[in-house]
């Protein structure tokens, strides 16, 4: 490292214009355990002017990279990699590291700064696929259309039975609301919105002063007829 | 208030919910890739395909053929398939020098002077180490590129030895990538250019040329192999050929001998001279009594196992060994027979090849336009020949091989491999072309070859490529005849009703499981039956393809597979040689028009070339094709021949237009601006003439540093020359230093609704100027360089929207699209503030006069109005994540469907995204009622990159220089496809398969729900009579 570097200085004492190699490496993890997952992987600097291929240890070096902050990016084919700031400073030693996320300005810098040499981490691995919807019977019938159906259609035969079986009193009860329900949507129908909601409020309310006081004596009644039947 | 929002909501979701994805079960079946390598460079042994036994893991060995491509492309293909199994991809400014390779590793030095150095895994190419040797514009580029630059590896360790711009040498640690020792000669390349490198564990040797006063002598120069001191540096006493002196001296190594080195060239004086080498250069020069050689020819088997062919005066191959035999250890093993200069034969081709343990072996390989193939008759036959000869045994086998000169061209290059087989031996040999074609053979028994594979490496150079439509199956009417009798056409009838049942099956088992025609099945595999034709949705069509290596083929599109190819034949330039470069490819004839004798006849195109002779003389040569065959429709040249072309302008090309009225007709302009029309009838002709008031064309004109983009129009002055001429009438003014980069015609397809109905009920009518071009400029002696678009009206030169753009540094990378109202360009945005970094896509609009409702009627409007400027442009900058090589949009029938835009990325990947994605109206602030109601999205300034955009899936489509869309019948698919390195074909339905029933129809729930319902009609009927009869009681 302190070899290459002279070696650097010396060139750059030819070139008089200081240039650092930015070094870094490819961080194995579960979204990209190895190179032969990756296959090809090329580390760019802006537009790929400067470049460098990345080693089967998952090393990279771009060399000479003059002074200047650059826009770094791992073109892989199926993996997605962050992009970072890297600013190559003239004066300093190492180059600084910083996170850039697409859209957002790119000076200043973030006020993160990430370690050196540069780290990149697989992030994502591309889903080129979607998966075809397959036939399922169980889908298909918890379809809320076919749930509805076949509500309707139990509903269809049970309903004579249920209204046999039900107490005169509650078949009178309910014809009253299924009358006036009737009533408020003929209102509606023929355009009498306000009668209608009148009745609707009406309806609403009336049901709900005289449920709050009467429910527990209806109950009793109910309870009481169902007691009866039995003796 | 709350509804709106949601529905805003909803369009954000549904925007980026795929309208267009691929299941994994169609990959494959839509879509086609071909992988390719590029054509082998065969001028230098250094970069010219070798076999190559490696190793792999469980220790079996599998045979490579590794070879560096003027596609900058090192690639290995399996010997066994000619399948890649591996490539690596060098950048444009990066080309590859040479390349070496040993057991499990190939070293390559690329770039100037051989700048970087990249070590390989010999089997499964993972880059090993990447090293900079010294900065590219440090590095001293010779001619050829193989001089100068040469790697060694050292015996015994990882260590390299790296010879960069033919002056230094390093030693490098192949493990770290570390430089042990650096050597630079004193003059540093000025006087002495090396070239080769032996490596003996005494010495390192280097041999290079050395200009004198006279001529080129020979140097070398011995390093210690420790450190690399200098041991000894001096001229050996030679003359060496002034035309080539890079390639008349070889170095010679045989470690099974005991003999020194030795260095071995053609001597001006003495003819073939030796010296040998020993570390203090004491050695002394020999020359070569008796025979008098012409030629050296190193096959690769030199610096090993010294061995190389040498050519007497009359033509005479030998093949001669450094070894402990012969006089002063040269020893001749072998003479060829036949190889005396002879008109029935082409000159010979030689390669070095090995066995697996090792031995070396040498083939020749020629063309021979005779030979006998039976002792008693004579043939006049013509064939490729190869002997092969084992050095140790002496012994040299000739076999025939039918190499077809008529669909390859000729030899160019061989490599080849030898096995054991019984007593002889085998061999196996791959014949690079002049077309760009792979070719591998084995021989086998007796005088027999056969041909394993064959790769059209070729197509990695397509310059043009165009789809043709092809024609509808013909159903044929069996019988036919009037004069039929009864009993016969009983008899007939009989016979055919015998297919009845299986008819009768296949309906009853379509009725019921719906196997109808699915988009998703490929079209079938090429009918055996009957000729080419049109699948039910008109996915099959014909790509016709051009390439730089002369030669066109027509691919199905719908597999991939290659129906036709056809070798370009060079005319009168074929006794002085030449190359013919495709320009451009017009579809003259359809399957919609009638052919001359009346009946629908086949698609036909012309392709336009230039020829350029080896003697400088450039000519326009047109070649006229049947779509479907790839007969020549001039009917000039016979079917298993080269195609001939017409040679209708003799000078070059400036501008080729394509002329449709009644006629379809090719215009072409030669460097006077006279007029050229093909096909040359009097029916065009006088089409063109009608047309030629109202005619208009662009033409870049004037020399480097003045180019000028000029609107031309055609007149007629009988008294100066009979041919229609071309003259400026207007100019598209650049900037003095402007460089245009390239001019992109508007992409005219069929306009379904000439305005935008915006949420209002207001109209924004789309400018849809005919003569619209995009021009990408680049100014790079500007200070700082920038780049420029402009989008201009090229009849009257008025510039209708311009941006200067940033030049990334110092180049101009702009790609754009211009379709109807709509342009689409992409950059890399470097502000040298450094205020933003990053790629740009810009999308603009461009909308007739000032308001909404504002009408010019441009389509239709004259070029001379004033009214042709007042257009307005929207427009939007988005961020792209990809940097790309290639920018188009999809293309449909009727141009109802919504436009994608299709782009190459540099990494390898073709994607598309849609236009409402584009849309430079998105607000940018959450949309209001009327904007959703346009299904308008707030705006976001990065473009989104969802993977199941990615048309091209698992593939990796390398260096991708063009994509073409072409329409399908049904009006929801756009056929694309993308040439560069690789070729890749898909197509895409932009905004749905609204036309067809979806893959994902699911017809078992119809069935079922039908099934359902018709149950549940049977249980209830009885139902309903019994309660109807007792409401009756």
């Amino acid at each position: 490292m302190f070899g290459s570097r002279l070696l650097l200085v010396l060139s750059s004492v030819c070139s008089l214009a200081l240039a650092l190699d930015i070094r870094g490496s490819i961080l194995w993890n579960d979204v990209c355990p190895s190179f032969s997952n990756l296959s090809s992987v090329r580390v760019v600097l802006n537009d790929g002017k400067l470049s460098s291929g990345v080693t089967r240890e998952g090393g990279f070096l771009i060399p000479d990279v003059p002074s200047g902050s650059y826009l770094l990016s791992a073109l892989s084919h199926d993996y997605t990699f962050d992009s970072l700031r890297i600013d190559v400073p003239s004066d300093s030693e190492s180059p600084s590291v910083h996170p850039h996320i697409l859209g957002t300005p790119f000076s200043p810098a973030s006020s993160i700064a990430l370690a050196y040499p540069v780290v990149l981490t697989p992030r994502g691995k591309n889903a080129y696929y979607v998966a075809r919807e397959g036939f399922n019977v169980m889908a298909m019938l918890s379809n809320p259309m076919m749930l509805i159906m076949g509500f309707t259609a139990i509903m269809m035969f049970a309903m004579p039975y249920i209204m046999k079986n039900l107490d005169p009193q509650m078949l009178e009860e309910m014809n009253n609301s299924q009358k006036k329900m009737m009533g408020v949507q003929s209102a509606m129908q023929s355009g009498d919105i306000k009668s209608g909601l009148a009745a609707l409020v009406g309806a609403e309310d009336e049901p709900k002063s005289a449920g709050a006081r009467n429910q527990p004596a209806s109950s009793q009644v109910k309870n009481r007829g169902g007691k009866n039947k039995k003796r | 208030m709350r509804v709106p929002l949601l529905r805003a909501c909803l369009a954000a979701l549904s925007l980026l919910s795929t309208t267009y994805a691929l299941y994994e079960s169609e990959a494959g079946i839509v879509d086609w890739h071909k992988s390719l390598i590029g054509v082998p460079l065969t001028g230098s042994l250094g970069t010219a395909p070798s076999f190559h036994r490696a190793t792999k893991d469980d220790g079996w060995t599998t045979s490579l053929i590794i070879s560096a491509t003027s596609s900058n492309v090192l690639g290995a293909l399996n010997a066994e398939d000619g399948a890649v199994a591996w490539r690596h991809v060098f950048a444009a400014n990066d080309p590859i020098a040479v390349f070496k390779k040993q057991q499990s590793t190939v070293a390559a030095l690329s770039g100037p002077g051989g700048s970087t150095l990249r070590t390989f895994d010999a089997l499964t190419g993972d880059l090993l180490l990447e090293k900079r040797m010294h900065a590219p514009e440090h590095g001293t580029l010779y001619e050829p590129e193989s001089l100068g630059t040469s790697v060694a590896f050292v015996p015994g360790s990882n260590n390299l030895l790296v010879l960069t711009s033919g002056h230094t040498l390093a030693s490098v640690d192949g493990k770290t990538g570390e430089t042990l020792w650096k050597w630079s000669s004193e003059d540093q390349g000025s006087l002495i250019i090396y070239s080769r490198i032996i490596y003996t564990p005494i010495a390192i040797y280097l041999l290079g040329i050395a200009k004198s006063t006279a001529s080129f002598t020979l140097h070398a120069t011995t390093l210690s192999p420790a450190d690399g001191t200098l041991i000894a540096s001096q001229n050996i006493p030679s003359g060496l050929p002034p035309t080539s002196p890079a390639t008349s001296f070889l170095l010679l190594t045989n470690p099974n001998s005991t003999r020194t080195p030795h260095a071995v060239w053609l001597d001006t004086k003495n003819g073939l001279s030796t010296f040998n080498l020993t570390p203090n250069l004491k050695g002394s020069v020999g020359a070569w009594k008796g025979t008098k050689y012409t030629d050296v020819i190193d096959v690769g088997l030199a610096e090993e196992n010294g061995l190389f062919v040498a050519i007497a005066e009359d033509g005479q191959s030998k093949a001669i060994r450094l070894g402990d035999a012969g006089d002063k250890g040269f020893e001749v093993v072998y003479s060829f027979p036949d190889s005396v200069t002879s008109p029935a034969r082409s000159p010979s081709i030689y390669s070095g090849g090995f066995d697996k343990d090792g031995n070396p072996y040498i083939a020749r390989v020629f063309w021979w336009h005779t030979f006998k193939v039976n002792l008693s008759l004579i043939f006049h036959e013509q064939g490729g020949y190869i002997q092969t000869l084992a050095i140790n045994t002496a012994t040299c086998i000739g076999k025939v091989f039918a190499f077809d000169t008529n669909t390859h061209g000729v030899m160019t290059h061989v490599t080849h491999d030898a096995g054991p087989m019984g007593d002889q031996f085998a061999t196996r040999f791959m014949v690079s072309t002049s077309t760009g074609g792979l070719q591998m053979y084995h021989t086998t028994g007796g005088t027999k070859t056969r041909l394993d594979w064959t790769r059209e490496e070729g197509l990695a150079n397509v310059q043009v490529a165009e789809y043709v439509e092809i024609p509808e199956r013909l159903v044929i009417e069996s019988g036919g005849a009037d004069a039929e009798r009864f009993g016969d056409r009983l008899i007939r009838q009989i016979i055919e009703a015998k297919d009845f049942p299986r008819y009768a099956m296949n309906f009853a088992k379509r009725f019921a499981t719906g196997s109808y025609a699915s988009v998703s099945e490929s079209a079938p595999a090429s009918p055996t039956d009957g000729p080419l034709s049109r699948d039910a949705f008109g996915f099959r069509q014909v790509i016709v393809a051009a390439t730089s290596y002369g030669k066109v083929y027509g691919i199905d599109s719908s597999n991939g597979e290659i129906l036709w190819s056809r070798v370009l034949g060079l005319g009168w330039a074929a006794e002085v040689g030449g190359k013919i470069i495709p320009f451009k490819l017009y579809t003259t004839r359809t399957v919609a028009d009638v052919g001359e004798d009346g009946e629908a006849g086949t698609p036909q195109v012309v392709l336009v070339t230039q020829r350029r002779a080896d003697n400088t003389l450039v000519d326009t040569v047109l070649f006229h094709i049947d779509a479907m065959t790839g007969e020549d429709s001039r009917k000039q040249s016979p079917t298993a021949d080269l195609l001939q072309g017409f040679d209708i302008i003799s000078g070059p090309i400036v501008e080729a237009f394509f002329l449709q009225n009644s006629t379809r007709t090719v215009v072409l302009f030669d460097e006077y601006m006279q007029v050229y029309l093909y096909p040359e009838s009097t029916e065009s002709e006088a089409d063109f003439e009608a047309a030629a008031s109202s005619l208009h064309f662009q033409v870049r004109t004037g020399g480097p540093d003045a180019r000028q983009l000029m609107g031309h129009s055609v007149m007629l002055n009988p008294e100066l020359s009979k041919r229609f001429v071309g003259y400026p009438t207007s100019a598209l003014a650049l900037p003095a230093h402007e460089e245009i980069q390239s001019v992109i015609p508007s992409r005219r397809g069929p306009v379904a609704s000439i305005g935008k109905v915006l949420g209002n009920r207001t109209t924004l009518y789309k400018y849809l100027n005919p003569h619209l071009v995009a021009v990408t400029t680049a100014s790079p002696a500007s200070h700082p360089p920038s780049c420029a678009i402009y989008v201009a009206d090229v009849a009257k030169g008025t510039v209708v929207y311009h941006a200067v753009l940033p030049a990334s540094g110092g180049a101009c990378h702009v790609q754009a699209t211009l379709a109807e109202n709509w342009l689409v360009y992409h950059y890399f945005d470097e502000d040298l503030q450094g205020q933003s970094k990053g790629y740009r896509a810009v999308s603009v609009e461009f909308y007739e006069g000032a308001l909404v409702d504002d009408k010019i009627k441009s389509s239709d409007m004259s070029s001379f109005s004033n009214e042709t400027t007042r257009v307005t442009a929207y427009d939007r900058a988005y961020v792209s994540q990809h940097g790309i090589s290639a920018l188009t949009t999809t293309s449909t029938k009727f141009g109802v469907t919504a436009k994608d835009i299709i782009f190459a990325t540099t990494d390898g990947k073709i994607q598309s995204l849609p236009r409402r994605i584009f849309d430079p109206r998105r607000p940018s602030r959450k949309p209001t009622a009327e904007e959703v109601e346009e299904q308008l999205v707030q705006y976001e300034p990065v473009l989104p990159s969802p993977a199941q955009r990615i048309l091209s899936h698992k593939h990796e489509v390398a260096n991708v220089r063009k994509i073409v869309t072409a329409p399908a019948l049904l009006e929801s698919t756009s056929l694309v496809f993308a040439y560069g390195l690789d070729l890749f074909h898909t197509r895409i339905a932009p905004s749905g398969t609204f036309d067809v029933l979806s893959e994902n129809f699911n017809k078992a729930q119809l069935v079922l729900t039908i099934i359902g319902l018709a149950g549940a009609i049977v249980v209830t009927k009885p139902m309903v009579q019994r309660k109807r009869l007792r409401e009756r009681w």
